[in-house]
């Protein structure tokens, strides 16, 4: 198997202003209490599970406006040294945008933005694999949206239509692991994007409805380390047979915003077209 | 119908995008034309496609764009028409949008009207109730709202008579090689399914019609009710009545076919006689002319425009002598005209086709293809033109569509 030929360096954020101050997604409940310092330590702790796993992991200043900016899965795509910043859907998150304009351009990425008017939600809505990029698109990102970021990118887009309002981002339903295969969550897609990941994924591990609600698929791969929110066994044995290593990390906390492991981080290896 | 063009774009193709979109359409009970679908080379490149979907009523467009926005399908941006007001009688605004002879539809309020009466050539005016006419220049009055520019004004592709037309072998605009037979058979039965379908049936004749004989079968045409309405010059209807009165055409015996003594001046005796009369009505009614062409169109009550010409003797009383006002009197008559016959004539099938929506099933049948071509090259594209003698072709027509031969 060849493994990817990214994810093993990433833009992290600390939870130091996390919490639940809206909901913008079925998992988020402004009554339901964020614990910071377990946050904090569950972040920690993933930061320390993707450096074991043999990433680098390098950090975005946090800010007391913007507490989802710890999700940086959502601040755009990288593709070499161009950044395409994210344009939120709802205005909740718009703030964040910035911010990471800042944090690339500091970094010397250059920056292509989207036009006005249409929204894209970054990394958590498109992932490659093999040859293209797969974008989801209907909670958050729009699909005319996919044309525009194969024009910016260079990059090959399928589209995928997202169907299930809880798993909102395309990483909530798809996670590459290699050349050929992936973690898929088929009840996220319509008839037609189930059509094109069919064709599109050699081997896929499929995820039954409770595997997927349980954010399996949001987790982050590292050569053949694996890094996941949690892990049935009946997955953990299909991905030891195909020679990967499990670790899974508990993000229980991030979970109340609807969010795990991938969307805490954002590949900045990832070479697109 | 309402109907929107709408784009999509990206890897449309490989993301089963285009295919998602048709079913939408499909399955909200709309239809869609496809106007121009794009395919990128490689997976690599992105793909475009432009359709129009038309649905029964504006809610239902309005659902449709709805859903289909959600695909990445977006109406295509268009501005409302830029409209400008006529300074002064009989002149078009600066940059005024000139119309073809195509189905065309402008944009107002962001919503599409449809023009009433397509004529190329012209101007497009936006009347008080929002309806859109084309308007000839020198019918523009100062103050009327015109079009201009290209923006916000959408024209639709032309159609060929599709499904088991006899026309859809012929590949070519004109036929002088085909077998004339089939060809006639053809024009009457699409003049016969024109009229099951209540549409007029527009003949436009030229001298020849009458010098080749052929004066007789459009007689018949006529009084068999085949013909709803007749444009010519002032030859023409000359010709006719003397042929009918005098026997000659041109002061050739249409029988022998050979010149009779003093018959070069036939026709202007013709004329004068008409012209004591005052009219060709008056002078069927007074019993001098008792038979042919103009005679059975008197009898039948089917309209004629006379359109005038420099080098008209007489002319006739009902020539039209203005040619402005000839062509207003054509087109006051054009409404409902389904079907048209040019018939050995190049003046007036230009003229005529000039005149024409796009939709009219226009045949030209002429000995010199260079006439036929020309209508096309005109901006008739609609024309279907063969290249034969108008005396055969009328003959044959009538044995078709006439049970009693032409008297």
């Amino acid at each position: 198997m060849t493994q990817l030929s990214w994810g093993r360096r990433y833009l992290m954020c600390p939870p130091e202003h996390f919490g639940v101050l809206y909901e913008i997604n079925p998992w988020m409940h402004k009554e339901v209490a964020v614990d910071r310092d377990r946050a904090l330590s569950q972040w920690e702790s993933l930061v320390a599970a993707l450096r074991a796993a043999g990433a680098d992991v390098e950090l975005q200043e946090p800010h007391p406006d913007v507490p989802d900016l710890v999700f940086t899965a959502n601040a755009g795509i990288v593709n070499d040294r161009q950044f395409v910043p994210s344009r939120f859907k709802h205005p909740e998150r718009q703030g964040e945008t910035p911010f990471d304009i800042e944090w690339f351009e500091a970094h010397g990425y250059e920056v292509d933005e989207l036009p006005l008017g249409v929204s894209h939600e970054g990394a958590g809505d498109a992932l490659p694999f093999g040859s293209v990029l797969v974008s989801g698109y209907r909670f958050r990102s729009d699909a005319a949206s996919h044309a525009y970021l194969s024009k910016i990118t260079g990059a090959a887009v399928r589209s995928v239509e997202l169907v299930d309002e809880r798993l909102y981002h395309l990483d909530l339903t798809f996670c590459p692991l290699d050349e050929r295969r992936a973690i898929i969550a088929p009840m996220g897609w319509d008839a037609y994007g189930r059509k094109v990941m069919e064709a599109l994924v050699a081997e896929p591990l499929v995820l039954d409805d409770d595997e997927a609600l349980a954010f399996c698929a949001n987790s982050v791969v590292v050569g053949t380390n694996i890094v996941m929110p949690s892990c049935p066994r009946r997955v953990g044995r299909q991905l030891e047979a195909w020679g990967f290593s499990v670790a899974t990390c508990d993000v229980s906390e991030f979970l109340k915003a609807g969010g795990g492991c991938r969307c805490l981080t954002l590949a900045l290896d990832v070479s697109l077209g | 119908m309402p109907s929107e063009v709408i784009e999509v774009e990206g890897h449309i193709i490989d993301s089963l995008i285009l295919p998602k979109v048709l079913d939408v359409i499909v399955g909200l009970g709309a239809d869609y034309e496809m106007l121009e679908v794009k395919i990128g080379k490689t997976n690599l490149d992105i793909s475009r496609a432009r359709l129009e979907v038309r649905t029964a009523d504006e809610a239902s467009l309005a659902e449709l764009l709805a859903q289909l926005q959600v695909h990445g399908a977006n109406p295509v941006e268009t501005d409302d028409a830029e409209v400008v007001t006529a300074d002064r009688d009989g002149v078009l605004p600066p940059g005024f949008y000139s119309t073809t002879n195509l189905p065309t539809a402008v944009r107002i309020d962001g919503r599409w009207h449809d023009a009433e009466n397509p004529e190329m050539d012209c101007g497009l005016a936006i009347l008080g109730d929002g309806r859109i006419r084309t308007v000839p220049m020198h019918r523009v009055r100062a103050g009327d709202r015109i079009v201009v520019g290209r923006d916000g004004v959408r024209v639709a592709a032309p159609e060929r008579p599709r499904g088991s037309s006899p026309f859809e072998f012929m590949n070519s605009d004109v036929s002088s090689e085909k077998p004339k037979g089939v060809l006639v058979a053809d024009v009457a039965n699409r003049i016969r399914e024109a009229k099951e379908r209540g549409v007029r049936v527009l003949a436009v004749c030229g001298p020849a019609v009458i010098h080749t004989g052929a004066g007789p079968g459009i007689a018949t045409l006529v009084r068999e009710g085949w013909v709803d309405l007749l444009f010519a010059g002032n030859g023409f209807a000359t010709h006719d009545i003397e042929s009918n009165v005098m026997g000659t055409s041109l002061g050739v015996s249409v029988l022998e076919g050979h010149p009779t003594e003093h018959g070069h001046s036939n026709h202007l005796r013709v004329i004068n006689e008409v012209r004591r009369y005052g009219s060709i009505t008056a002078a069927v009614e007074g019993g001098y002319i008792d038979g042919g062409v103009m005679f059975e169109c008197v009898q039948r009550e089917v309209p004629f425009v006379l359109g005038g010409s420099v080098r008209d003797d007489g002319p006739l009383p009902d020539v039209y002598t203005d040619v402005v006002e000839a062509a207003d009197a054509m087109r006051y008559l054009l409404p409902g005209v389904g079907v048209a016959l040019m018939l050995a004539s190049t003046l007036h099938a230009i003229a005529t086709g000039n005149l024409l929506p796009a939709g009219v099933e226009t045949y030209c049948v002429d000995i010199n293809q260079a006439v036929v071509t020309k209508l096309a090259d005109r901006g008739s594209h609609q024309a279907l033109g063969i290249v034969t003698d108008v005396g055969l072709f009328v003959e044959g027509l009538c044995q078709h569509l006439c049970p009693t031969p032409p008297s």
